[in-house]
């Protein structure tokens, strides 16, 4: 199925790295290009991107879709202040987006293919639950948020390893993936078997259609990384190195998209409930984003939506 | 330049790799690029790392830096690289036409890194304004002041530690109205037309952005000025 808009998957292993502050600035400067951009909130339970783009009580949201009290999916949406700017809010929901069930999932991940919009952005939260990992494999163009902290940073690669996995695991039925794992571990001993790296060998040495196939499907993909909060003592290269490791060591492809670095304005503008980068429009900070939007929403490729049958 | 069979470096096994693929770099490189090669795989894989963190049990990393320590010391020693070159070639994995004798006698290289080392201090200075930029609040809340004088430029230039010589030398504009345009001094600065042009490229010389904005800024302000003087 193919996506009718280009669809931003923003995820991140740990919360507090700036996911939802990234999403909606990337969406103010997207709308400000005067493209129609919606943001979506689906880290449940803990959704704010609502208050970032000063809609503190938004009318309709996104459970109200998985509840059934609104059929369709695009008629949850609400306007912000922002022109072009529209989102469709988590909040008021108790609902756990790990706990949605997999048949709201597809009908979700749908749903979304099928919004009209030139733009769209998800703000998946924090976590590696099955749903979240879907959600990010719906298009492409999943970017991965970090900070230059060790806690964000094994999250992050916590988060890209289930992601590599859980795209292996749809390859499988049941039964396969289960010798698959037994192989795994006893070519390469325990704990293999959370080791995708691993996985992947022992695919291509049983299927390697599949294993060309894979590898093909990933080629495809095209994951960005973006280091945020980097302060000024910081490696500014350690993006890239992070790109390193991954492609060395797991033979995935991320694309380093830039450094966002951190500024106590940011802080300044949320409690004001102002954009911050209309606010502070000539820090550092703000000028990353500017690049960052750049070589993010605003290069286009094929997307398409990952089947699910 | 040598070609590496398809082999791409994936599925975890560090130790696959040949000594090139280990440090990331062509079977050309020179023994400087070896060496810078060497350091940043160190920096990448040593225990306290945030590179690497907790991507690697203690094990592997420990294997990592032990295959690294090899391929560095088989490289940068002469007689050791030839020999392990003549094998890669034995395996297949390299061509046969070793390229690096040629490249040794090739001015290329040196070239290459001579003319990086020129174009170094540049890129450098400007790379270190806008992190100095970027670490003074101040030039910030300078840049976003609706109204920009004489002496806001100034504060900003002497912030950042250039002096009105240097920016005269790079942009050859004449230092008196340089020292007029800090001044707010209207009666002894040429037309606007070249007083504009004049402020951006100051501006731009201290890396301070956004240029265009910045000197309309300063523009309306000594306009607004010497009308009041004037009156
Ligand atoms: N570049 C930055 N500079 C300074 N503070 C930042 C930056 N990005 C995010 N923050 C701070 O981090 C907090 C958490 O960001 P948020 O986007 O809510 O994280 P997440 O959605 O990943 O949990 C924000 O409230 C903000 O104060
Ligand atoms: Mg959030």
């Amino acid at each position: 199925m193919e996506l009718m808009a280009y669809v931003w998957p923003i995820g991140g292993g740990k919360g507090g790295s700036g996911k939802s502050f990234l999403t909606s600035s990337l969406g103010r400067l997207s709308a400000g290009l005067g493209k129609k951009t919606l943001l979506i909130d689906l880290d449940l339970g803990a959704a704010n991107l609502h208050t970032l783009v000063d809609l503190p009580y938004p009318t309709k949201c996104f459970s109200d879709f998985i509840r059934k009290k609104i059929p369709r999916l695009e008629d949850t949406v609400v306007e912000t202040p922002v022109e072009n700017l529209y989102l469709i809010s988590g909040a008021h929901d108790n609902l756990d987006i790990a706990n949605l069930p997999y048949e709201q999932k597809i009908k979700t991940l749908k749903a979304i293919a099928r919004l009209d919009y030139d733009h769209i952005l998800l703000d998946l939260g924090a976590g590696t639950s099955f749903n979240t990992l879907d959600f990010f494999l719906i298009s492409h163009n999943g970017i991965f948020v970090t900070t230059p902290e060790p806690t964000s940073i094994e999250n992050v690669y916590r988060l890209i390893r289930s992601i590599y996995f859980r795209r292996i695991r749809h390859c499988f039925n049941v039964t396969d993936f289960k010798a698959l794992e037994e192989a795994a571990d006893e070519l390469y001993g325990r704990g293999a078997v959370n080791r995708p790296e691993c996985m992947m060998e022992v695919v291509r040495l049983k299927y390697p259609e599949t294993h060309a196939q894979i590898q093909d499907d990933f080629n495809g993909f095209r994951f960005k990384l973006v280091l945020n909060q980097l302060r000024r003592h910081d490696n500014a290269g350690l993006g890239q190195q992070i790109c390193r490791i991954i492609e060395k060591h797991l033979g995935l492809r991320i694309e380093f998209a830039g450094n966002v670095a951190y500024d106590d304005h940011v802080h300044d503008a949320i409690c004001a409930r102002v954009s911050f980068l209309e606010r502070y429009p000539y820090t550092r900070t703000a000028g990353d984003l500017r690049e960052l939007s750049k070589s993010v929403v605003q290069t286009a490729g094929e997307q398409m939506l990952i089947n699910y049958s | 330049m040598a070609d590496m069979e398809g082999k791409r470096a994936v599925q975890g096994k560090f130790a696959d790799l040949n000594y090139y693929e280990m440090l990331d770099i062509r079977p050309d490189a020179v023994p400087f690029e070896i060496r810078h090669a060497y350091q940043n795989a160190i920096q990448m894989y040593e225990p306290g790392s945030l590179v690497s963190y907790s991507f690697f049990s203690e094990h592997e990393r420990k294997e990592i830096l032990a295959h690294i320590e090899k391929a560095y010391l088989t490289l940068v020693n002469g007689k050791e690289r030839q020999g392990y070159d003549a094998e890669l070639v034995r395996r297949g994995v390299l061509k046969g036409d070793v390229c690096r004798e040629k490249a040794d006698k090739k001015p290329v290289s040196i070239f290459s890194i001579s003319r990086s080392s020129v174009l170094q201090p540049v890129c450098q200075k400007k790379a270190e304004l806008k992190a100095r930029i970027a670490q003074c609040p101040r030039i910030g809340a300078i840049a976003q002041k609706t109204d920009i004088c004489g002496a806001d430029l100034q504060e900003i230039r002497e912030a950042l530690g250039v002096t009105l010589e240097q920016i005269a030398d790079e942009t050859k504009i004449r230092l008196d109205y340089l020292r007029a345009i800090e001044a707010s001094e209207a009666s002894r600065l040429p037309a606007p037309v070249f007083l504009k042009g004049f402020v951006k490229a100051y501006l731009k010389h201290l890396c301070v952005d956004p240029g265009e904005e910045i000197s309309t800024r300063y523009m309306a302000a000594l306009s607004v000025q010497s009308e009041g003087k004037a009156s």
